[in-house]
């Protein structure tokens, strides 16, 4: 949910409401909530547990000053849309007279919070990271856009950055078929994201979705430069600052960036929106046509795999069973528990293979430490056991972690899981 | 699986499992000397890691013998009892048996 947005009917003087659901409550006697991941101007998501399916759901429930009609819309967006760099939607329902959606749950790091801790640290993203992630997300938007929708609230807070390096588009709260030309006229968005026709309500026909891909411009910017684009407390001015020439530059923060991708970012932040890439597929080729002059090997990441196992046998076999699949991969090795967490919050890798049965802690304590801290959410967790029980893979299952069985098929598994991560260069 | 594998990781995939192979009397030696002498902790842990270990290398009736030791460790609280000890010794015998064909195989 948003920090600085201007949402439709939003009520701005009133006190903070009452949640609408509380811990250990149980929604419409499937859900058990466990806790609330974020709350907004327009209503509030909370983490639960589906004990039908046995596993974590997120519930998005709108504040009762918000028409019930958007979660239905979001539900429905969502529903028309099959893709990995989209959040899931299961189902919707109603408790207590509130209605809900079921959504995936995402286990990750948003971008905002990835922006956030680099400015804190003095780094920004390298242009290579910076094109791979835009590539990622404009991907997804590109089949928004075919769904014939426009998203109308990308901001680095609405991506997530989950395990597999797999970027997820959330918060549908504002998408609306590129047909609502009503709808379009309403001032609904994250101003700093917004593009100057939706701040007036003036979208010429057919182009809603170039809002779209004026944010993606946006977020590209603060990607690199690790800041917004445009200064101003108020609406009018961050409006002024989005048409006056001359608009911000990336290459006036950072220097080292190649000049076309400062260039498409510029595009695709153009005032007029006929300037823009006409799509977030055109914007997929053109960034993909810069992949080279970014640079793809010295600024790039590799995939990174932490192994954990306390019997040297099993560490040998995983680490040839991952450099079977990825053979440029970078991979750590650890007998114990806590020197995994201590590894983790070092350098959070891409795939943590973790065995169960360790010495001081076991697995799925290590997991756990990991998921409390928030600090194996951008990394897939993989636990590789010889004697895992139904309660033990149902547990790691709710932590969101997959389990493997130590034993003939491993290799088969895990090579087509690493296979399936790793990242594409095409 | 999918792609064609680096004939050089198929190597060292057969190096690794020959090696564990010529390892696998040892291992079962320590696993015998440990209940032998009542660690039933460190006999459990042996076992355990030779369960999954040998499963993953290949060898399952080994794997398998040595998953059953750790099981019956685990269902005493104050150590396994007589019948239950005469069981460990049917599965370590089947273990010995195991690891030799496979030292064997190794050589």
């Amino acid at each position: 949910m948003s920090k600085a947005t201007t949402k439709p009917n939003q009520e701005t003087a009133t006190p903070e409401p009452r949640p609408v659901f509380e811990p250990g409550e149980l929604v419409a006697d499937t859900y058990e909530i466990r806790a609330m991941l974020g709350a907004g101007g327009m209503g509030e998501v909370y983490e639960a547990h589906d004990r039908v399916l046995n596993r974590r759901v997120a519930l998005k429930v709108v504040r009762p000053s918000i028409a019930a009609d958007y979660l239905l819309r979001e539900g429905r967006a969502l529903a028309a849309i099959h893709h990995p760099g989209v959040v899931a939607v299961h189902t919707m329902g109603a408790h207590r007279g509130v209605s809900f959606l079921v959504l995936e749950r995402v286990h990750g790091l948003s971008l905002d919070r990835m922006i956030d801790d680099r400015r804190a640290r003095g780094e920004r993203f390298a242009a290579a990271e910076a094109v791979e992630l835009l590539i990622d997300i404009a991907d997804a938007l590109a089949v928004v856009h075919r769904a014939g929708l426009s998203h109308r609230d990308v901001k680095p807070g609405n991506v997530m950055l989950a395990p597999g390096r797999r970027v997820v588009l959330m918060d549908f709260g504002l998408v609306l078929p590129h047909a609502d030309r009503a709808g379009h006229r309403s001032v609904a968005g994250s101003l700093q994201y917004m593009a100057p026709e939706a701040l007036t309500g003036d979208m010429a026909e057919g182009a809603a979705h170039l809002g779209d891909v004026y944010a993606l411009g946006v977020l590209g910017f603060e990607l690199l430069t690790a800041i917004t684009p445009f200064d101003g407390e108020e609406p009018v001015e961050i409006y002024r600052g989005k048409i006056r020439a001359p608009l911000p530059r990336v290459k006036t923060h950072r220097p080292d960036v190649p000049g076309p991708l400062d260039d498409l970012i510029a595009q695709m932040m153009a005032p007029d929106a006929h300037d823009r890439p006409q799509g977030a597929e055109a914007a997929v080729w053109q960034l993909r046509a810069l992949r080279a002059r970014v640079g793809s090997g010295g600024e790039a990441r590799s995939f990174s795999v932490l192994v954990v196992d306390d019997d040297a046998d099993m560490r040998e076999a995983l680490t040839l069973y991952v450099r079977a699949a990825a053979p440029d991969a970078e991979i750590e090795m650890t007998s114990d528990g806590r020197q995994a967490v201590r590894s983790v919050r070092r350098r959070v890798p891409d795939l943590l293979l973790l065995d169960l049965d360790l010495p001081d802690i076991n697995g799925i304590e290590v997991c756990m430490l990991l998921r409390g801290m928030q600090l194996g959410d951008a990394c897939m967790i993989v636990s590789v056991s010889g004697r895992a029980t139904r309660a033990d893979v149902e547990l790691l299952q709710q932590l969101g972690v997959r389990s493997l069985e130590k034993g003939p098929g491993l290799m088969t598994e895990l090579v087509d899981l690493v296979q399936r991560m790793r990242p594409t260069r095409s | 699986m999918t792609g064609a594998r680096d004939p050089a990781i198929d190597a060292l995939l057969a190096a690794a499992r020959m090696q564990f192979a010529g390892s696998l009397p040892a291992k079962t030696a320590d696993v015998e000397a440990l209940v032998a002498g009542g660690a039933w902790a460190e006999a459990r842990r042996a076992a355990h890691k030779l369960r999954g270990s040998a499963g993953t290398y290949g060898f399952a009736a080994l794997g398998a013998a040595a998953g059953a030791i750790e099981d019956t460790i685990l269902e005493g609280n104050d150590g396994p009892d007589a019948e239950a000890r005469s069981r460990i010794a049917r599965r370590l015998e089947e273990m010995r048996v195991e690891a030799d064909r496979a030292a064997r195989e190794a050589r």
